[in-house]
């Protein structure tokens, strides 16, 4: 359902509205995947489906029911029920109007027909390619390919209207060797630009040049982290910069708005407009998105708000809600890091003994306030020796605050996009001193 | 149309197109989600979902579509997709991996309640939770309190070409409540019961066996507690692990890497492999001999309760670590086939939409004969920690690190003072193998996760790790805030 006929169909669910005001949010995804182990296809689905979601509002209690059903008295129901739960919820008395929304402007290319239209033959050539690749180089591999043209339209009976119509191609594959392991992805909004070739070719790269890997000695060492792995360690102080983290104590900027908590060189601004960002110019409420600086130079310049926080903190909307009910606050969804001035070869010729790290994974918070996490290594780590790649190490365990690192640190050149359908990091690599590793594993 | 009449029309349509095998599912799931947070239902939500999955195989490879439109049209259309994508499977595909299930039922289950949720008055439900949060707040430093509920009700119904027709009611239930204090650039958080609230299939029993109320105030005091309370300390002790924990360590260490498809490699670019190879079966010493761990879908309770899973395969009770050595896995039909076995029923899908893959079920730690207080009674020097809330391990399922939400000292077999931020860290068969102690069956309960995640695209899978209290002997402790 493309976004002209979901706007006519928000109408006609509004027109059942009977509460003191109603928003309909509307998600229409079609979604095929393609996943492979050993050069074998082991998965291969695909599913469609449209979800209704009402919220009503009756003299400040809220209700909000979903479905997966179109028909006329289905939507009749569905508002009717929305209504009856907001007339049993208690009242807040904090709770302000429903947007009224704005002009929104979708970022130029959001949607490719080519992504929205590609069949299972397509995405076996993706596979194929890996398949071969492989192959070639006595590896086994394991990834996927995927397709997804999804649209999202908001409307309210306060005259918010807005809809978005974008198209996700994605693609990882993991090289697998005796001992030793490496990945790639790459995603975009045309599957036409993801160049399957390079990608199994960075994997089976790195899965050649880690073999035979050894251990080294847990601490504190120099790492560069590869985009990739940069854009996952940022991920998890994303939700520190939602008002409701800064306004309740949880973030480790609250009380720092207009404070340089951060090293000079570090500004990270919320951009769903970037060009490498895949994102909607609206959030789930129908307030357009506001671009923002969060971080500028090191010091923290602003947090994400929804109606509800705005109100609540008399701050501006910035148009960063998630779907209602939403106990979580306003997030981020579009991140973004300013660059550095050397490339990552650059940052590696100026380390004398540290490690490089392809990927992350099971990264986890440990200390909430510190913005302490965990986690491990994963499928290409090098040690790096007098400014040279020295081959393959095992994977170790990280425990470091994320705000310690980006107070010392160099970011790379070059800009990488890592997102998903409805969220981007976009980040260069990154030179962290002083980064701790505190065990190792067996591979 | 009757899901009777649209699954014979998907399934002939399936066999037509060239089908050697295929299944329908029908799903009708409804969720009620109520969140209280700081005196305000932030979440009184009711959603339903129906659709239909369909499997087809074709050379050996499968093909899966889903669909949400109940026309004889729309199944056509979906049936005769999920044959197109198994046929396109099978064109690159360098071995055949599946095979038709091997036996055919006709039968039908429901989960046992006492009391359908449906039958408690949505205000009683919404003001249980409204008292139980503001019972949180007893002091100032209390910044966030939360109190939920979640109601799911789901009727599967699957069908097959090899005959099977089982219809599934299942019913699963939970709430729990949260403090978080806030104070002197500290945020500490005490959860109740366990870290995510006590979740079991059932009725509205569930939300009474949980007493949130009762708790509610010595949770917030926790809380508040936990901001003056010293640093865990670093080092190597011996550890008391509460039982939800207990629940978690088994979740991560034994019921991932247990996982067949992990094993195989099913899921290596994403969740990863496994530690557990095929060639460690009936050899392993996974840990000490007081470590049991069996799959059990028919037990009482368990999140993973119900009669068949969608492969239509019977539940029932098998091993995976007897007497500390490693006995089995958690399968489906091709990848027990693949090792000569017969599937265990772990298959499960997230929904209509998302096809069936091997998801950890109810996998337990079978309880030993110490009673809870007397799991002290050894440790002169040790910690004890209760609720998750921080949990890592590697792709192999090896190194691990998880920290607690509160501890407490062991001096001289008593419990002594409050320790915040603990965590402890290990290799998985080293930690089992150092386990000496296992709490009683009075300490024993089923604890439910509601969010584990696995696959591409994501599922989202509803499990329990039943599990006591248990001691661990001589642990790395304090890790993530070691310098």
């Amino acid at each position: 359902m493309r976004a002209e006929d979901r706007e006519k169909f928000a109408k006609r669910t509004l027109s059942h509205a009977r509460a003191d005001q109603t928003e309909v949010a509307i998600y229409a995804e079609n979604a095929a995947l393609t996943r492979f182990t050993h050069q074998d296809v082991h998965q291969n689905v695909a599913s469609q489906d449209v979800v209704v979601s009402v919220r009503a509002i009756v003299d400040g209690r809220t209700g909000v029911a979903s479905a997966n059903r179109t028909d006329d008295a289905s939507i009749a129901d569905l508002v009717a029920r929305a209504t009856e739960l907001a007339r049993l919820a208690p009242r807040d008395p904090a709770l302000p109007e429903l947007p009224a929304g704005g002009p929104t402007t979708a970022p130029a290319g959001a949607y490719a027909s080519a992504t929205a239209e590609a069949g299972a033959d397509l995405r076996a050539q993706i596979c194929d390619t890996y398949f071969r690749i492989a192959e070639r180089d006595g590896l086994w591999c394991a990834g996927y390919a995927k397709t997804i043209a999804s649209g999202v339209t908001v409307a309210n009976t306060n005259g918010a209207l807005a809809s978005y119509d974008g198209t996700f191609a994605g693609t990882n594959v993991k090289m697998n060797a005796a001992d030793s392991t490496g990945f790639a992805e790459a995603c975009a909004a045309d599957v036409g630009s993801i160049d399957a070739t390079a990608v199994g070719e960075t994997a089976a790269r790195k899965a050649r040049e880690t073999r035979a890997p050894r251990s080294v000695e847990p601490g504190a060492w120099t790492v560069i982290l590869e985009a990739p792995a940069f854009a996952e360690l940022l991920s998890y102080i994303s939700d520190h910069f939602s008002a409701q983290a800064y306004d309740e104590g949880s973030s480790f900027c609250t009380g720092g708005l207009g404070t340089a908590l951060l090293g000079d060189n570090v500004t990270i601004r919320e951009d769903y407009a970037h060009p490498l960002v895949l994102g909607m110019p609206f959030d789930f409420e129908g307030a357009p998105t506001e671009r923002l600086a969060l971080v500028e130079n090191g010091i923290v310049r602003s947090v994400v708000t929804d109606s509800y926080w705005a109100h609540k903190l008399d701050m501006p909307n910035t148009g960063h809600a998630l779907p209602a009910p939403n106990a979580y606050g306003p997030q981020p969804r579009a991140i973004v890091v300013s660059p550095g001035s050397r490339t990552t070869e650059e940052l590696i010729a100026s380390t004398e003994r540290g490690l490089l790290v392809s990927r992350l994974w099971y990264v986890r918070t440990v200390d909430q306030r510190k913005a302490i996490v965990t986690g491990m290594t994963r499928d290409g780590t090098y040690l790096i020796e007098n400014g040279r790649l020295a081959g393959g190490v095992r994977n170790m365990r990280f425990n470091h605050s994320i705000v310690e690192a980006l107070k010392r640190c160099e970011f790379g050149l070059d800009l990488h996009r890592s997102s998903n359908e409805h969220y981007s990091v976009v980040t260069p690599a990154i030179k962290i001193e002083g980064f701790t590793f505190s065990s190792g594993t067996e591979f | 149309m009757s899901f009777d009449d649209l699954a014979s029309r998907a399934l002939d349509t399936a066999s037509a197109r060239g089908g050697a095998y295929a299944d329908i599912r029908f799903d009708v799931a409804r969720t009620e989600r109520i969140e209280v947070r700081n005196g305000v239902v932030a979440s009184l939500a009711d959603g339903t979902s129906t659709g239909y999955g369909i499997r087809a195989l074709v050379d050996g490879a499968w093909g899966f579509a889903a669909g949400s439109e109940m026309t004889d049209g729309a199944v056509d259309a979906v049936a005769a997709r999920a044959v197109a994508l198994a046929r396109a499977a099978a064109a690159i595909a360098r071995t055949p991996l599946g095979a038709p299930p091997p036996r055919a039922y006709v039968d039908a289950f429901a989960t046992p309640m006492d009391r359908d949720p449906a039958d408690v008055p949505l205000g009683e439900r919404v003001a249980l939770l409204l008292e139980a949060e503001r019972l949180l707040h007893v002091g100032d430093g209390i910044a966030v309190g939360r109190a939920w509920l979640d109601l799911w009700r789901t009727d599967k119904f699957f069908y097959s070409t090899i005959g099977s027709k089982i219809a599934q009611q299942i019913r699963q239930t939970g709430s729990g409540l949260a403090a978080m204090a806030v104070g002197d650039g500290d945020a500490q958080t005490r959860s109740f019961p366990g870290d995510n609230g006590l979740y079991m299939s059932g009725g509205w029993e569930i939300v009474e066996r949980a007493a949130l109320r009762e708790n509610a105030a010595r949770i917030g005091e926790e809380a508040l507690a936990l901001l003056r309370a010293p640093q865990c300390p670093s080092g190597t002790t011996d550890i008391v692990l509460g039982g939800s924990q207990v629940s978690l360590q088994i979740h991560e260490s034994c019921g991932h890497p247990a996982e067949l498809d992990r094993v195989m490699g099913w899921e290596a670019n994403f969740s990863g492999t496994s530690f557990l190879e095929i060639a460690q079966l009936d050899v392993l010493k996974y840990g000490s001999d007081k470590v049991t761990i069996e799959i059990d879908n028919t037990m009482p309770n368990g999140m993973a309760t119900c009669a068949y899973d969608d492969e239509g395969t019977r539940s029932g009770r098998s091993d995976v670590v007897r007497d500390g050595v490693l006995v089995g896995y958690e399968s489906s039909n091709d990848t027990a086939r693949a090792i000569g076995r017969e599937s265990n029923a772990c298959v499960r899908a997230q929904s209509w939409e998302f096809v069936p893959m091997i998801r950890m079920c109810n996998l337990n730690l079978l309880p030993g004969d110490v009673p809870f207080e007397n799991l002290f009674d050894d440790v002169k020097d040790g910690v004890y920690m209760e609720s998750n809330r921080s949990w890592s391990i590697d792709d192999r399922r090896l190194n691990f690190q998880f920290g607690c939400e509160i501890g407490w000292e062991i001096k001289n077999g008593k419990r002594g003072r409050m320790l915040k931020n603990p965590t402890y860290a290990g290799m998985t068969p080293k930690f089992w193998n150092a386990c000496d102690a296992i709490g009683d069956a009075a300490s024993w309960v089923a604890w439910g996760t509601p969010n584990c995640g696995k696959g591409e695209p994501m599922q989202v899978g509803r499990t329990t790790q039943a599990s006591s209290p248990a001691r661990f002997r001589g642990v790395e402790v304090g890790v993530g805030y070691a310098r």
